[in-house]
């Protein structure tokens, strides 16, 4: 009975998501539905034959179908007309619903039945159905004529800055504000490095490693200073550098550095004393535009490959591998690393400094050791990112990045790779993907339906201004804290040791020492 | 005792030298250049006083924010991300009052005085509940939550906040003067107290007829005059009163308040209304006094008023008060001598040397540092 609830809730978001795209959205939709009713409820189940699990899921998978189908139908007949635009062709309409129909019934059945399996053979399978889902995902999106795949990427971009972040904040337990900042400064490194405003032309396969140095290198010299502090001045100070950062780059237009001592030091104290000087002034440099302020760096090089040749902005599915292949390369390394002695001592860190202290871990080179991991990666995402958008603006850095990057990994659940990911892929989804569309719809409602029964003028230009979601952004983002916070603190896909912590009531401490509770856990 | 005075503090001079090479040496890039601010000064010593005066002033609304900021701290040791934000609702809160009360268009001397105690009382009362909901909501159920808890929900509330500002920004049936060009924008308090004092026919600034090139405005003296009101009355109400004894007793021990029959609650949703209250006169004090209201104003107040309140000791309320003073005239100085852009990192910069080498403040240690 519980399974059929998540149906049709599932079937009913599905549906309703339709409503913001039509056509063919129907079927990817539905498709990713699938997936995620099916491993969403298959943790719930006893595991069984995987014909009798089959058996038991598929009311479950009915019911979320035919409300999907229903909805995305009752889209194309009214829903259409309400905001002023013709249904899509009739063979759209068949054929993605027919996919979207059974894409779901497929998957949902699929993934619950994997569940039958042993644990070591389901999660295998499972990770092969998710590969072979993410290698789909461009081409089907490409035959649809959806486009999502461009707003994907950005998705990706900010899943790499959450799994840094996920370092700081989920394994060493440091409240790191301005997270944006070395984010900031793999996107510089990379725009001076390969732009023609500079006349430095560097491979993109170099600069991403250069870009990832110079983020850590940062990161080890804004750490070493701070890292003594305590949780809540380090978060306020970390702003701060958050904050600089940006002002820096947007103000690095006229440089001129001049070496103190012999420019101004000695002539000073020599011609007190009464004496000429003839020494010679050290400039470093002279009036120099780095970042060219405001107008920002463009155009930036892109990465080349034999075979493919150069990346180009129009076609993003190079784009698309490239930051998967990133992103498995993250998860490797950040896995490595959570079970190395340094992760376990981040952890330790974490859960008591004193105690971890007294242990003889060292508290700030472990601290300086995560944020300068941490900000590696950012720097790894700031370079694709810049060569992504060919041009980076210093406003992009700004707090709200920082702030969505710690949203990433508290929605999906603090120190786990898998929820970070999936934290990511919702929040940015939704930034991206879900609020623009969200806007559109709303518009073309209002102007075709709303708008027309409102007499009164002034009335009329109110409810325009204000319905535009994009002006909520951060409404949203400071919602997901605030509620994440006050109900589910340890994330969508928790984390057993931060549950635990979190709730010391709830979970029993024996369950979270044992590895094998920590797995099943994860999924 | 004796070794250890003697011994010289080699690793702290090392650092302290590189800072200060590393200052010099990439100080004139973010316009710290020392030779020509040494110049400046000495060209025209009487600009020194006229920056002194608008710190002083502006530092007078700063330390009113940071007492927000430094009772919170000292009663749940949270740092109220949201305090600043609040103050920019203030700011909101008291133009829309100006201007439904139809003062922004008035030249009539009483009616503007009226409008600005309509504007200043009701600016207080929503600052207050505004911020005592804002710990219901937000912080009250994460008391004893881990630290990260409660700093993460108030980021959220933050954010919350501003977004409600750059709505209210874009609300030109409430306020006709915000336009049609969307809340993102800086946006034009009027000058009330400038267009009061010449419809009484006085000269706005103090020290016209005394033939000294500087402005002292009786702006200027009214946002100290209310300043130093609001610090002595919230001083004596936490020296002399009941519940302000209650307050200092939670401060220092939440359990054996509690246990003594203090109604913690209450002692901390009382200490959320008068941060709030003060913040929203502090809202009132800085559209008039700046002239302008933005919905991201309350970002930069707030991380000057969190300063001010470490430089001073937080927790202290005193401290508050001295820090704010000191944060107004660093600010100004570098409006005035460096540059508006580099102000921000600059009281960063200060922040983190004073957390580094004197974390307990100038006025020392009202909460223990615990790891």
């Amino acid at each position: 009975m519980k399974n059929i609830r998540s149906g049709i809730t599932f079937g009913i978001i599905g549906g309703m998501l339709t409503f913001l795209f039509g056509g063919w959205s129907v079927a990817i939709i539905g498709s990713l539905m699938g997936v995620g009713l099916g491993m969403g409820i298959s943790g719930k189940l006893e595991r069984k034959e995987p014909l009798k699990i089959i058996l038991a899921v598929l009311p479950t998978a009915l019911v979320a179908a035919v409300i999907l189908v229903l909805l995305s139908l009752y889209q194309n007949n009214f829903v259409q007309h309400a905001i002023g635009k013709r249904p899509a062709a009739d063979k759209i309409v068949l054929y993605g619903n027919l996919i979207g129909f059974f894409g779901t019934i497929l998957f949902t059945t699929l993934l619950a039945a994997l569940h039958g399996l042993p644990e070591k053979q389901e999660q295998k399978w499972r990770m092969v159905l998710l590969t072979l889902l993410v290698i789909a995902f461009p081409f089907v999106d490409k035959l649809t004529a959806l486009r999502w795949t461009a707003q994907i990427i950005f998705a990706l971009i900010f899943v790499i800055l959450g799994l840094g972040l996920n370092i700081v904040v989920g394994y060493a337990g440091l409240l790191d504000l301005g997270y944006a900042a070395f984010f900031a400064i793999g996107a510089y490194t990379t725009g001076i490095l390969s732009s023609p405003q500079h006349g430095i032309f560097m491979n993109f396969w170099l600069v991403i490693w250069i870009a990832a140095a110079m983020a850590a290198i940062w990161g080890f010299m804004l750490g070493a200073p701070t890292l003594p502090l305590r949780g809540d001045y380090l978060a306020i100070v970390t702003l701060g550098f958050g904050e600089i950062v940006p002002v820096l780059f947007k103000n690095l237009i006229d440089v001129t550095i001049k070496e103190p001592f012999t420019c101004w030091i000695l002539p000073g104290l020599l011609k007190l004393f009464g004496a000429q000087t003839t020494m010679a002034c050290i400039t470093l440099m002279e009036h120099e535009d780095l970042t060219a302020g405001e107008k920002g760096i463009s155009p930036i090089g892109r990465p080349y490959l034999p075979f493919i040749g150069e990346f180009k902005s129009s076609d993003p599915i190079p784009w698309y591998f490239l930051i998967i292949a990133i992103i498995i390369l993250s998860v490797f390394i950040i896995r490595r690393l959570r079970d190395s002695r340094l992760g376990r001592s981040w952890m330790a860190i974490r859960e008591d400094e004193l105690a971890a202290a007294q242990m003889g871990i060292d508290p700030v080179k472990t601290k300086l050791a995560a944020f300068a991991m941490g900000a590696t990666f950012s720097g790894f995402a700031g370079a694709f990112y810049a060569a992504y958008i060919a041009g980076i603006f210093p406003s992009v850095f700004d707090f709200s990045a920082s702030i969505i990057i710690l949203c990433v990994v508290i929605l999906g659940g603090i120190g786990n790779i898998n929820g970070v990911i999936v934290g990511g892929l919702v929040i940015m989804t939704a930034d991206r993907l879900f609020l623009p569309a969200l806007k559109d719809f709303l518009a073309s409602l209002l102007t075709h339906t709303v708008l027309p029964s409102i007499s009164d003028p002034v009335v009329q230009l109110a409810v325009k201004d204000n319905a535009n979601p994009i002006l909520y952004r951060f409404l949203l983002f400071g919602l997901t804290l605030v509620i994440m916070m006050a109900v589910r603190p340890e994330g969508l896909i928790p984390n057993a040791q931060v549950r635990a912590e979190l709730h010391p009531d709830e979970t029993p401490a024996i369950e979270v020492e044992t590895p094998t509770s920590k797995k099943a856990k994860k999924g | 005792m004796e070794t250890t005075r003697k011994k010289f503090n080699w690793r702290r001079f090392a650092i302290a030298s590189l800072v200060l090479y590393i200052v010099f040496l990439i100080g004139p890039v973010v316009g710290l250049d020392i030779p020509v601010v040494y110049a400046a000064i000495k060209a025209n010593p009487l600009q020194l006083v006229q920056f002194l005066i608008i710190g002083i002033s502006n530092g007078a609304i700063i330390a009113i924010i940071a007492l927000g900021y430094t009772m919170v701290y000292g009663i749940i040791e949270l740092i109220n991300f949201a305090h600043g934000d609040v103050y920019m609702i203030g700011v909101f809160t008291s133009l829309t009052v100006l201007s439904l009360t139809g003062t922004l268009e008035s030249k009539d001397p009483v009616k503007i005085v009226f409008g600005l105690i309509l504007a200043l009382i009701v600016s207080v009362v929503f600052c207050a509940v505004l911020n005592a909901t804002i710990e219901r909501l937000a912080y009250r159920r994460l008391r004893n939550a881990p630290r990260l808890a409660p700093l993460i929900s108030a980021i959220g509330m933050s954010f919350i906040i501003e977004n409600i500002g750059l709505m209210w920004a874009a609300q030109a049936w409430l306020v006709p003067s915000f336009g049609t060009t969307g809340g993102a924008s800086q946006k034009v308090f009027p000058d009330m107290l400038g267009i009061l004092f010449t419809s009484l026919g006085w000269d706005v600034n103090l020290l016209a007829s005394s033939g000294i090139a500087l402005r002292l405005t009786i702006k200027d003296v009214i946002v100290i005059v209310l300043a130093v009101a609001l610090m002595t009355g919230l001083y004596l109400f936490v020296q002399r009163t009941r519940l302000g004894k209650a307050m200092r007793a939670t401060a220092q021990n939440r359990d054996a308040a509690k246990m003594l029959g203090i109604d913690i609650d209450w002692v901390i949703t009382a200490t959320f209304l008068i941060g709030g209250g003060l913040a929203g006169a502090a809202g009132l004090m800085a559209g008039l006094y700046n002239n302008t209201a933005w919905w991201f104003m309350g970002f930069r107040a707030g991380l000057q008023s969190f300063t001010a309140a470490v430089l001073g000791g937080i927790g202290n309320i005193t401290g508050g008060m001295l820090g704010g003073f000191l944060i107004g005239l660093l600010a100004s100085f570098s409006d005035g001598y460096l540059n508006a852009r580099w102000t921000n990192a600059l009281v960063f910069a200060t922040l983190v040397l004073i957390l580094l080498f004197r974390p307990t403040g100038l006025l020392g240690e009202q909460t223990g540092q615990k790891a």
